[in-house]
């Protein structure tokens, strides 16, 4: 809570009492007209202060006392509710350093937070493998495969770099993440700037700022790559667990849980492949998304035996 | 809505509906935030908008449960912000659908017993003139003129000194929200190992 916060807080609770005056009148009400047009949060704020203070009044917590009923939990609470502990354990849970470790490696389904030796942080996603390597003048990281963020420590003295197979992204106080695909590497950055290039175009840098991301090719062509505004669905979610879903189409959207999850998404109905959707989900809950997806398309879903989600008919 | 309603009175009755039948919840839209992994600063920020907007919306009436409505503004706010655009979500109208009762549930228990306990030990500890003040307000039910009569003091006085009785119910608010959801937090294990 930021000091002007605070304030508002403050100011909002010095209504409430002025409102309890035997006096007020239109002219109080024009000033309190006047406080909300220039605190566009006052209206929360105030409402917030007044609700509190009445929840005090005795007969606010005579009405409040439970009515005899035994607790009902629907199943999609449990989803909701249940998972938070176990995600917290099995994710976060991971956090460790050891100096003589320069390798890390996820498997499918895991994110791992690494404090690396410079201050800086290193989160991997799902099925990702990196090797550090840090000398008095260089920080570099190699990325194997899969993705990682990094926040950066500030150290101009040693420039970080972190290679995807030819492709190079070079920080130096900032935070992005690279992804290894195929033929390239996806880089998103969430803080200050970052150059990347290849091997074979080490004179030429693409720069890249917060809140942009960039696609370098291994081998890029005679278009120079360029980097633009970062889209919903480059979403860096996933350093929390989640899978964030913005008019995602159904096909892309299983492949993304099929990323974190052995228990695969398999899509039978081509009709629904282009399907959009929307949401945030748990990486590890597949069968979450695909009861969503159940309720919104009306498809029928199925799981087989050997684990995996089938959404629509054959 | 009634024509003749001040809007004093208008805000007092919206505040009075807060108070007993979205305020209970907020803990339970905070422990998914904090399950969410949201901030708490930021999820104090979401809390406020939210308030905000129902603060601003026409009328309340036809709000069946309260409690899932406020965590389905909460909710839509994240996934609107987390991606800056206005799509609605389709999937979050499945899950609001699926929220407990509002007002069952053991966790709304936990809530009502904490709160005339808390209510008491927060006023026991407000300056003696402005503990006097608020008392009588509260629990003895007289107006802030009423009391200024009373006390031989003039509005004003009163005022300030309730202004710091609502000042720390406020704070407090906060505070108890942090210890419920933390406790919701709990409620989920329980939850996941009654589902196993």
């Amino acid at each position: 809570m930021n000091s002007k916060d605070t304030l508002l807080q403050d100011e909002a609770s010095r209504w409430v009492a002025r409102m309890g005056r035997s006096d007020w009148g239109d002219a109080h009400e024009a000033d309190l007209a006047n406080w909300l047009a220039q605190n566009p949060r006052g209206q929360g704020e105030l409402l917030m202060a007044q609700a509190a203070w009445i929840s005090c009044d005795p007969e606010t917590i005579a009405l409040g006392q439970p009515p005899v009923t035994t607790p009902s939990w629907s199943r999609r609470r449990i989803m909701l509710a249940g998972s938070a502990a176990a995600m917290a354990a099995s994710i976060f849970g991971l956090v460790f350093y050891n100096a003589s470790v320069s390798g890390y490696a996820t498997e499918v389904g895991e994110v791992r937070r690494v404090a690396l030796a410079d201050g800086s942080t290193a989160a991997i996603n799902t099925d990702s493998r990196i090797a550090v390597n840090f000398d008095k003048g260089h920080r570099n990281v190699r990325l194997d495969r899969g993705e990682v963020w990094f926040q950066v420590k500030h150290d101009r003295a040693r420039p970080f770099v972190v290679e995807a197979g030819p492709v190079r992204v070079r920080a130096v106080g900032t935070a992005f993440s690279v992804r290894r695909r195929g033929n390239g590497a996806d880089i998103i950055v969430t803080e200050g700037v970052v150059a990347a290039w290849t091997d074979a175009n080490a004179n030429e840098p693409v720069s890249a700022r917060a809140g942009t991301q960039l696609f370098m090719p291994d081998t890029p062509g005679r278009q120079r790559p360029v980097a633009i505004e970062a889209s919903a669905a480059s979403s860096l979610s996933w350093r929390s667990g989640q899978i964030e879903l913005v008019a995602r189409p159904l096909a892309d959207a299983a492949a993304e849980f099929n990323r974190y999850n052995r228990r695969k998404i398999v899509i039978h109905d081509p009709t629904i492949a282009n399907e959009e959707v929307d949401g945030i989900f748990r990486t590890d809950d597949p069968e979450g998304f695909a009861t969503a997806v159940h309720d919104i398309l009306g498809v029928p879903v199925r799981t087989s035996g050997d684990g995996e989600i089938t959404l629509g008919r054959k | 809505m009634d024509p003749q309603e001040s809007l004093l009175e208008i805000r007092r009755r919206r505040a009075t509906w807060v108070a007993l039948r979205v305020m209970p919840h907020e803990a339970q839209s905070r422990a998914w935030l904090r399950r969410a992994r949201v901030q708490s600063e930021e999820a104090d920020d979401l809390v406020q908008e939210a308030y905000c907007r129902l603060a601003t919306i026409d009328e309340v009436d036809h709000i069946d449960r309260p409690g899932a409505y406020f965590f389905s503004i909460i909710r839509n706010l994240l996934v609107r912000r987390r991606r800056e655009a206005s799509v609605v979500s389709l999937e979050s109208i499945a899950e609001i659908e699926a929220i407990p009762d509002p007002d069952t549930g053991p966790e709304m228990e936990v809530a009502r017993r904490m709160d005339a306990e808390r209510v008491r030990s927060l006023i026991a500890e407000l300056p003696e003139r402005c503990r006097r003040i608020v008392e009588m307000q509260k629990i003895e039910g007289y107006s802030q003129i009423e009391i200024a009569r009373l006390l031989g003091v003039t509005e004003s006085v009163v005022e300030n000194n309730i202004y710091r009785g609502v000042q720390a119910v406020r704070k407090n608010w906060l505070k108890k929200q942090d210890d419920l959801s933390e406790r919701l937090k709990l409620f989920g294990n329980d939850v996941e190992g009654r589902s196993r």
